[in-house]
């Protein structure tokens, strides 16, 4: 294990370098792409800790995505300036995450999940309601943007990204990881080895929320806009899942990596049209019949498994 | 210090839905004492060991750590009290290493530390040095054997300096060398001045090893004491061996009759565990064959594996044809029917539904005439032909299991302990049936059973299953002269 | 006559809801799966339908058979190329292996969807009706279509209850749904009875899509809407329960059709949204359920 950590850390600092300095080669759009993959990455590391972790599969994270978001802009209008308006975006999904450990200790699988979908669409049909607010379907623009420029933005997407990569990584291989890991693989012999398996399951959505919200509502500021089918859809929580799922559960880093391969590749098969969606979905299924340990975790164990 | 009651358990007593599984227990565990719980399966020792350790909720009564009543708190609670837990199955975090795995023992419940103290991980290792892992500790669960898992649990368990430790069937999967090796750790638990209380099916071993024993019965505590008094109890062996040994006179059964079921150097693993171990026997046209043994002996294993549910290496061969090539479901349709230790009806069935789906191979005429037939062998069964198969007792769901597997027309009856949990006045109307069906249908029947009063006057021939292992084999009138005192 | 119509109305697509649910719950007690790609094979069985019978030209009837053949094999395809590989794979540990169906179903759903919508394009169909005409309920002029599709809900779900209570395969699908080993001890196959589980839902669910499409019409964007309220029925009936199914259904359908009447279409889903949530806190298994 230690050999690895090294390995990887190494890895990805030589990673981050490289990214750094992308902008020098890139045009700004492919920049943008990048840009956006960066959060999308945060996301899903944020997800794959609640799931690879504790053992709980969200269904819904943009349930927290979106409130954190929605917060963010909607404090915004009424002219807070960006760091407060992203503190207590971080804050307000905090309380969402806590609101949805809450039916999540008390129920098995499928019923969770259902119960995270269900926030997901709550949440939706909130922000139509209270268009006036929240601008409706249509979405709303933020008067404040992090910057105009690509570069600029795309610095502070990796920055943030790295960031988030290494406080959650850091978190799962600490010791409160590794309580984290016995209450999510086997939560009887967790607390039969003294652990508060409902406290530490509590503690590990309120961080997955305050990644997801704080992430969602750093989008909508490099974004500009906050709207439905950026950050609460159904259909990007889909993504993110997949992403997850694609680089690798319990790996932390794979699941940004597969979040940016996804949204890289939704862009390179943008002209097929509709039917990159399709490829998408069907390269991810493939992943999950043949790979489920997803591409990271296959790579990474291939030594290892007898 | 040594001898103080370190745990008192008072009046405790669980239900689960209507089964009452323990009933008014009430014993003491001291300091530098091994307490063996001992007590045929179903007698409820798993589950008092559940509620010591607070992951069951008692109905009734208290359970005092030196005079604090910790009935009723949550598990990490009592844990870090000082009480722990060796599960029967071992436990570990597979992408952990074994060192990382006796660290997390070591962790306090803290959400916010994230580096562990250096002295943790040196603590860690002492620990798992101590129990026999020291050359193994940066590899990975699944890369161990057996027995080192098994060592692992116990390392997890001691790390905290517990005052009370749980054992919940340590010798289960072990070889002789193994269990003599477990049982010197367990010494050390003793000497060093803790209160062990232990549960497992090997008797022999619990008594070599206990200083005091309390032997259990459908939840209730039957005797206590040393473990030679508890073994030379009445009550206790009536329990276990079902009472005096008894054999009938049978009528020599056809000297040479033809092989029906063969079985031939099988071997079953379940994980890194030898379930069965090269078990080879066999069963002739016609014949009664009973295998005794105690609970973990493999019993079930073996009808598992006959049965296709199990993967398994050796060779099963009925009526000349090799089992392995059906699947389960063919299995028992060629005439290998297995009334399994749980029963597995279908609750929300009424009983009539159920023996209807056991002669659903059968056309409409010849079902009725097994059903007659069924309902004439138990009575209790046509008055009940409405009721939904939950709802009847223990006894009746026993003769609705065997009922449901007769309407099946079997060659090959197996019969997995039909008389667990089940009051000695069922015990009687069972025997009788099954000398009924003895007298009249062509029938072979391979019994496996704990209690050897009931197995053998229905007996042609008797082997003893133990630890995976044929141990002895032969007719009942030798094996009530051989085995008697020996069984235990 | 609002209230008339509301029960009407309700009445019909309760029905149709009722239709979907049943094959929905009757995969999960049987089998295990709670099928996420359920709307898409409504859909592609709506779809497939309408084009049978408009674009190919052969009629409302033949399209409508055909449509339902669509959703059988749609099903099918779900079973044997998404769930049973999962299920009976040996890298996924089984702990985890309803967390992959899930997905599996999710992705493959997306697929059909995706898919559906690049070969047809996402314009809603409908499939002309069955019989035409209208109809005086207690005063309302109904479509007599509209009545039809109760009718042949209604009589499709008797028909499955005699399967499942009077043939031989009918009850050992039950008995598979309490208790799989048991059924294997009494030597039935689980291989078949899956294959006719996945088929039986299959028709379910292929007639009502196309039952859909003919009276409010169905388009690639509701597959998600659909598998969500079939999800959400079924779970308040409580999983596995047959009757909870149907009853849930009714309640849905009538919350729905009320408060689209009474208080604005586009909140249509909400209140059933609410109360699955306070169902899911207060009494998770549902109405009736006993997993």
């Amino acid at each position: 294990m230690a050999v690895l950590r090294l390995r990887i850390v190494w890895i990805g600092a030589a990673v981050i370098l490289i990214a750094a300095l992308l902008p020098f080669w890139l045009s700004a759009y492919l920049l943008g792409i990048l840009t956006a993959a960066y959060y999308f990455g945060v996301f899903a590391m944020a997800w794959d800790l609640l799931f690879g972790f504790a053992g709980e599969v969200n269904f819904g994270p943009t349930f927290l995505i979106g409130l954190g978001a929605y917060t963010a802009a909607i404090l915004n209008t009424f002219g807070l300036p960006i760091p407060v308006c992203v503190i207590a975006a971080a804050f307000a999904a905090v309380v969402g995450g806590i609101l949805l450990a809450v039916p999540a200790l008390r129920l098995r699988g499928p019923y969770f999940g259902l119960v995270t979908l269900v926030a997901v669409l709550l949440l939706q049909n909130f922000i139509v309601i209270f268009a006036g607010i929240t601008g409706g379907e249509i979405g709303m623009t933020v008067p404040d943007v992090l910057s105009i420029d690509a570069n600029v933005n795309y610095w502070y997407a990796l920055a943030f990204l790295a960031l988030c990569a290494v406080l959650l990584f850091g978190l799962s291989r600490s010791a409160v990881g590794l309580i984290l890991q016995a209450s999510g693989q086997d939560a009887v012999g967790a607390s039969a080895l003294g652990f508060n398996v409902t406290k530490h399951k509590i503690a590990a959505f309120c961080v997955s929320a305050l990644f997801s919200g704080t992430a969602g509502a750093m989008l909508i500021f490099y974004m500009g806009t906050a709207s439905i089918d950026t950050v609460v859809d159904v259909a990007i929580a889909v993504q993110i899942i997949i992403a997850a799922v694609l680089g690798g559960r319990r790996t932390i880093l794979g699941a940004a990596l597969g979040a940016v391969f996804l949204i890289v590749a939704n862009e390179f098969l943008r002209p097929l049209g509709q039917l990159n969606t399709f490829v998408v979905a069907a390269v991810a299924l493939a992943v999950i019949l043949f790979f489920p340990e997803g591409l990271l975790g296959y790579a990474l164990h291939r030594g290892e498994r007898e | 210090m040594s001898g103080d009651i370190r745990l008192q358990v008072s009046g405790l007593g669980k239900r689960f839905g209507g089964v009452i599984a323990v009933k008014n227990m009430s014993f003491d565990l001291r300091a530098g004492e091994i307490t063996g719980l001992i007590g045929p399966n179903g007698s409820g020792k798993s589950t008092v060991m559940s509620l010591i350790m607070g992951l069951t909720r008692a109905n009734a009564g208290a359970i005092k750590l030196d005079g604090v009543d910790i009935a009723g708190w949550p598990a990490h609670r009592i844990a870090r009290s000082g009480v722990s837990i060796v599960f029967q199955h071992s436990r570990p975090l597979q992408r952990q290493t074994v060192l990382e795995n006796v660290k997390l023992a070591l962790l306090p419940d803290s959400l916010v530390r994230l580096v562990t103290e250096a002295s943790a991980a040196e603590r860690a290792r002492a620990i798992a040095e101590r129990v026999g892992l020291g050359g193994v500790l940066h590899r990975h669960p699944w890369t161990l054997p057996f027995a080192d898992l098994r060592r692992m649990e116990l390392a997890k368990a001691v790390a905290r300096d517990p005052k009370v430790v749980l054992i919940d069937e340590p010798f289960a999967g072990l070889t002789s060398a193994e269990i003599k090796v477990f049982s010197d750790l367990i010494r050390t638990l003793r000497d060093e001045g803790r209160a062990v209380l232990l549960v497992d099916h090997s008797v022999k071993s619990v008594a070599a090893l206990a200083d005091r024993v309390i032997a259990m019965y459908l939840g209730e505590r039957i005797a206590e004491g040393s473990a030679d008094e508890v073994m030379q109890n009445e009550t206790v062996r009536r329990v276990y061996i079902g009472g005096k040994i008894e054999t009938v006179e049978r009528k020599a059964a056809a000297a040479e009759g033809a092989t029906l079921l063969d079985i031939d150097a099988v071997e079953v693993l379940y994980g890194k565990a030898k379930a069965l171990d090269g078990v080879s026997l066999r069963v002739q046209q016609d014949e009664f064959v009973s295998i005794v043994g105690l609970n973990g002996a493999g019993k079930t294993t073996l009808f598992n594996a006959i049965s296709g549910l199990v993967p398994y290496r050796g060779a099963i061969r009925f009526d000349g044809r090799d089992l392995r090539s059906l699947t389960a479901a063919a299995i028992a349709r060629a005439g290998v029917v297995h009334c399994p230790e749980t029963r597995e009806l279908f609750g929300h069935m009424s009983v009539r539904e159920n023996l209807d789906l056991g002669g659903g191979h059968l056309s409409n005429a010849e079902r009725q005439r097994q059903l007659a037939w069924v309902f004439d062998l138990f009575p209790i069964l046509e008055q009940r032909q409405t009721q939904a198969a939950r709802t009847l007792s223990g006894g009746e769901q026993q003769m609705l299991t065997l009922g449901r597997a007769l309407m099946m027309q079997p060659k090959l009856l197996i019969l997995d302990e039909p008389t667990l949990g089940l009051a000695p006045v069922i015990l009687g109307q069972l025997s009788k049936a099954i000398e009924r069906l003895r007298g009249e249908r062509s029938l072979t029947l391979l019994l496996a059973e704990q209690n050897v009063t009931f197995a053998l006057p229905h007996s042609d021939r008797v082997y003893v299953l133990d630890h995976g292992r044929i141990t002895w084999q032969g007719d009942p009138a030798r094996f009530a002269r051989e085995m008697s005192t020996g069984y235990l | 006559m609002r209230a008339i119509q509301i029960l009407v109305d309700g009445f019909a697509i309760s029905s149709l809801y009722g239709l979907a649910a049943v094959g929905f719950t009757l995969i999960f007690g049987v089998s295990g799966v709670l099928n996420l790609a359920h709307g898409g094979i409504m859909v592609v069985a709506a779809i497939v339908g309408w084009a049978a019978a408009g674009e190919l030209g052969l009629g409302t009837y033949a399209g409508t058979l055909i449509g339902v053949a669509a959703g059988l094999a749609t099903a099918y395809a779900t079973y044997l190329i998404v769930v049973r590989p999962i299920q009976r794979s040996r890298a996924i540990r089984p702990e985890e292996t309803e967390i992959f169906v899930l997905t599996g179903t999710l992705l493959w759903g997306i697929m059909i969807q995706v898919g559906m919508a690049y070969l047809f394009s996402d314009n809603p169909v409908t499939i002309r009706p069955l019989i035409a005409g209208v109809v005086n309920v207690f005063g309302v002029r109904t479509p007599a279509n509209e009545i039809l599709i109760a009718v042949i809900a209604w009589a499709t779900i008797g028909l499955l209850w005699l399967l499942v209570n009077r043939t031989r395969t009918g009850k050992a699908l039950l008995g598979a749904s309490m208790n799989p080993r048991g059924v294997t001890l009494l030597g039935y196959e689980l291989t078949e009875l899956y294959l006719v589980a996945w088929g039986i839902y299959g028709i379910l669910a292929g007639m009502a899509g196309v039952l859909l499409a003919s009276f409010l019409g169905v388009s690639t964007t509701n597959a998600g809407q659909l598998t969500a309220s079939a999800f959400s029925i079924v779970v308040l009936g409580g999983l596995g329960s047959v009757s909870g199914s149907l009853i849930a259904a009714y309640v849905v359908g009538y919350l729905e059709t009320m408060t689209a009447y009474l208080i604005a279409p586009t909140l249509r889903p909400i209140p059933s949204l609410i109360l699955l949530v306070l169902v899911v806190y207060v009494r998770p298994q549902g109405l009736l359920g006993r997993r």
